[in-house]
């Protein structure tokens, strides 16, 4: 009977519970539902020149995604989801498969590689209404006004240009910086970067003398003689801005040539960790530089470096911290933070391609909501790139450690080229 | 070879490209299924269409050049470069029409492949592929070179969309539709050149050119007219490519797409023009298939990262290549004929 009893007791309370548990779930399916993922579109390059430094790339991207989508895009009722696609760096390939993306995904943003992502996107981008955003610096060939394709950094030229300046004047001569350039003709964009650089010294005569530009093929085994021929022309530093191979040959070069303690200076794509990777070891770049306006992947506690560790941890990113991790993280944290911005506005249903470059132009962003990622941003319908307040980092290999050298060294004013 | 009781009576139906009913039922229905597509299709296959069209364009040209006649050419995706640059800047500079512009880049196109088919007249083989690489770097040097205001150097040049009295090819399902009218036409002259007087004397000069010159062909005149037709036919396809993407840049023409221009005859079957568009409808679904199969895969399997993935399906692409080389170098178009004598004389063996 007691049994009984007591079961009688008990089936009320099992219900109340039960009812409670199942009230519990609805809200919280409700909450589920309440969430709206929209789509980011991955262009990556893993089969292409950016092969080796892709991993770090989209693993950082999707590790921001991840991160916005559960600490902030949940109290907001929004998710970013990001599909990565390979296009091999590949212009046709870009151009074949970009409507397919648009079509199927329907993205509300693009994060691509770089150049060859800008060649085959910029002109319908208008049209398709998408905004893509790229991690590496700018282009002069995009350098136009109302654009759908935007760089968190200026151009690659700029950069160089504010490192020269900063060198020129740590020299503490009255006399001209000489610079050799090793570039390339088989990419338009490497070209691009050292007409801008030549631009530069034609314009400021008293900071950059270019000696001469040689042009390599895109993955140089030897270049001895032709960075003998800089040497000889008197260079004080020499401009890789190719890729890593390019890095490699030159230090090589200059190496055998006991010519060591000329200075290469490098971008973030090519950057001193993947080059001394290359080279077997980190101490073969020392005394070597890497410029950009992004955060530098030191191993200091920056609030970037933090970040970092917070993704690999909680968010179960794979990558190492790098440059490359760095170019990644900026183009998802400019993404993510313009839809916040979207959100903020127009409400979680509200998020459009047209929306997140709106937001893009009208809200800057501070160098504190990208965690130190980048510096303070602002775009404008003038360029693709931020035209204010732009800085960049450089930082060096001192003993065999990388080591930052010099923060928020302001970027001169550059005329296009 | 013809079906059993199909014959020719005259030298018009010996010389008909479509010789029985059934033939042009199924080219009918082929032509209805292309023109459809737009409306039964994702715009996704319609945008791989547009692409596959283009190429196929070009990839005849190549066809007629080293398949028909023997002249082996590496440098095909400059002609085209020349052929979508020349197509910009008429329509950019001296502000053509699209019909005007297209017909004439691809011209500016042939005269610049003339230059390397002058070159062919004395030098053949490893040497003439090693000419058309220089065409290939040649013309990388002139656009980079050359004034920024003329060719655009590094910059490239930007055009607006085609437009025919006023209807713009501004969206992915008309270009497509333009790109396959072109395409029409371009493969009905590649049909009419291949079975053509001159067709049969690019193909004695592909098989023996002494002999060719000692039965009186004009050799030097023969190797010129393949270069300048194979370039004419890249130029089109340059031009095509050029309203298409809208901008024009020199790496969208390297000596890598020439390479696989060459992979796309070799894998169709040289010397046939049906064998050219299968080798560019094979090879292109096969890089596409792994664009569409390999971020699938990286999503489902997260062990899987993408630079695994995506690397080893293009060691599969290029062993794709290398299993044509090896097992079927005369192409599909090869088995594709064996199989079809192998049908039409069953239960004989021949």
């Amino acid at each position: 009977m007691k049994t009984t009893k007591q079961n009688f007791t008990v089936l009320p309370k099992l219900m109340r519970w039960g009812s409670l548990g199942v009230a519990a779930l609805c809200l919280s399916s409700t909450a589920h539902a309440q969430v709206t993922t929209y789509n980011v579109a991955g262009l990556a390059d893993f089969t292409g020149p950016y092969a080796n430094i892709m991993k770090d790339v989209t693993g950082c991207r999707r590790g921001v995604l991840d991160w916005w989508s559960e600490e902030v895009g949940k109290s907001l009722g929004v998710a970013l989801r990001i599909k990565e696609f390979d296009t091999r760096y590949d212009v046709a390939q870009v151009a074949s498969l970009w409507p397919g993306i648009k079509s199927e995904l329907n993205p509300v943003v693009i994060l691509g590689v770089g150049g060859a992502d800008t060649n085959a996107l910029q002109q319908r981008l208008p049209n398709d209404k998408v905004s893509l955003i790229l991690g590496t610096a700018g282009y002069g060939f995009a350098w136009k006004s109302d654009n759908w394709a935007f760089n968190g950094r200026a151009t690659y030229p700029h950069e160089a240009a504010a490192f020269y300046t900063w060198m020129q004047k740590k020299s503490g001569s009255s006399a001209p910086l000489k610079v050799g350039v090793i570039s390339s003709e088989v990419s338009p964009a490497y070209v691009d970067i050292h007409k801008g650089v030549e631009k530069f010294a034609k314009d400021n005569p008293k900071i950059l003398e270019v000696v001469e530009t040689i042009y390599t093929e895109a993955q140089p085994t030897d270049l001895t003689q032709q960075v003998n021929r800089l040497v000889r022309k008197g260079a004080t530093v020499l401009q890789v801005y190719t890729n890593t191979a390019s890095v490699v040959a030159t230090r090589r070069a200059l190496q055998s040539l006991g010519k060591s303690n000329i200075p290469i200076v490098v971008s973030a794509h090519n950057g001193l960790q993947s080059s001394g990777k290359a080279l077997g070891d980190l101490s073969q770049m020392e005394g070597n530089y890497e410029v950009y306006g992004m955060a530098m992947p030191s191993e200091d506690a920056t609030p970037s470096r933090t970040f970092f560790d917070k993704l690999r941890t909680q968010y179960k990113v794979q990558a190492e911290y790098t440059s490359n991790c760095i170019m990644g993280m900026s183009q998802a944290i400019i993404a993510a933070r313009a839809v916040e911005q979207v959100v903020k506005v127009k409400g979680a249903g509200g998020v459009t391609g047209e929306a997140v470059r709106a937001a893009l132009l009208s809200t800057p962003m501070t160098t504190e909501r990208s965690f130190g990622v980048l510096p303070n941003i602002k775009f404008s319908n003038e360029a693709p790139f931020p035209t204010e307040g732009l800085a960049v980092n450089i930082s060096t290999i001192e003993k065999g450690k990388y080591k930052l050298v010099e923060q928020n060294v302001p970027v001169p004013v550059l005329n296009k080229w | 070879m013809d079906p059993a009781g199909v014959f020719a009576t005259s030298f018009a139906k010996d010389q008909a490209l479509i010789r029985t009913r059934s033939q042009a039922v199924a080219l009918g229905l082929f032509l209805i299924a292309l023109l459809a597509l737009p409306v039964y299709s994702e715009i996704r296959w319609v945008a791989i269409m547009t692409s596959m069209l283009i190429t196929a364009v070009v990839v005849m040209g190549l066809q007629i050049n080293t398949g028909l006649a023997g002249q082996v050419n590496l440098g095909q995706a400059a002609f085209m470069g020349v052929g979508a640059y020349a197509t910009a800047l008429l329509a950019t500079k001296a502000n053509l029409p699209f019909w005007l512009a297209l017909p004439l880049g691809g011209l500016c196109a042939a005269l610049f492949g003339l230059v390397f088919g002058m070159a062919a007249m004395r030098i053949k083989g490893f040497y003439l592929a090693l000419t058309t690489i220089a065409a290939q770097i040649l013309f990388h040097f002139f656009v980079l070179n050359l004034p920024a205001n003329w060719l655009g150097g590094s910059n490239g040049i930007t055009l607006e969309a085609a437009e025919f009295f006023g209807f713009a090819f501004n969206t992915d399902t008309r270009i497509y539709y333009l790109c396959l009218v072109v395409a029409c036409v371009m493969v009905a002259g590649a049909y009419g050149v291949a079975r053509s007087r001159h067709g049969r004397i690019f193909a004695a000069v592909r098989d023996d050119d002494v002999a060719s010159g000692m039965m009186g062909i004009n050799v030097v005149r023969t190797k010129v007219l393949a270069f300048l037709l194979g370039a004419f036919y890249a130029g089109i396809g340059g031009g095509l490519w050029a309203f298409y993407v809208r901008f024009v840049a020199i790496d969208q023409f390297t000596l890598i797409h020439s390479i696989w221009f060459i992979a796309m005859i070799i894998v169709g079957g040289m010397g046939s023009v049906t064998g050219a568009l299968i080798g560019v409808v094979v090879i292109r679904t096969v890089q596409e298939s792994i664009t569409i199969v390999g971020p699938s895969l990286v999503e489902n399997f997260s062990f899987l990262s993408g630079d695994v993935v995506f690397a080893v399906m293009n060691i599969f692409l290029g062993g794709v290549i290398a299993g044509f080389l090896i097992f079927e170098p005369r192409g599909l178009m090869h088995r594709w004929n064996i199989i079809k004598r192998s049908y039409r004389t069953w239960p004989y063996p021949y």
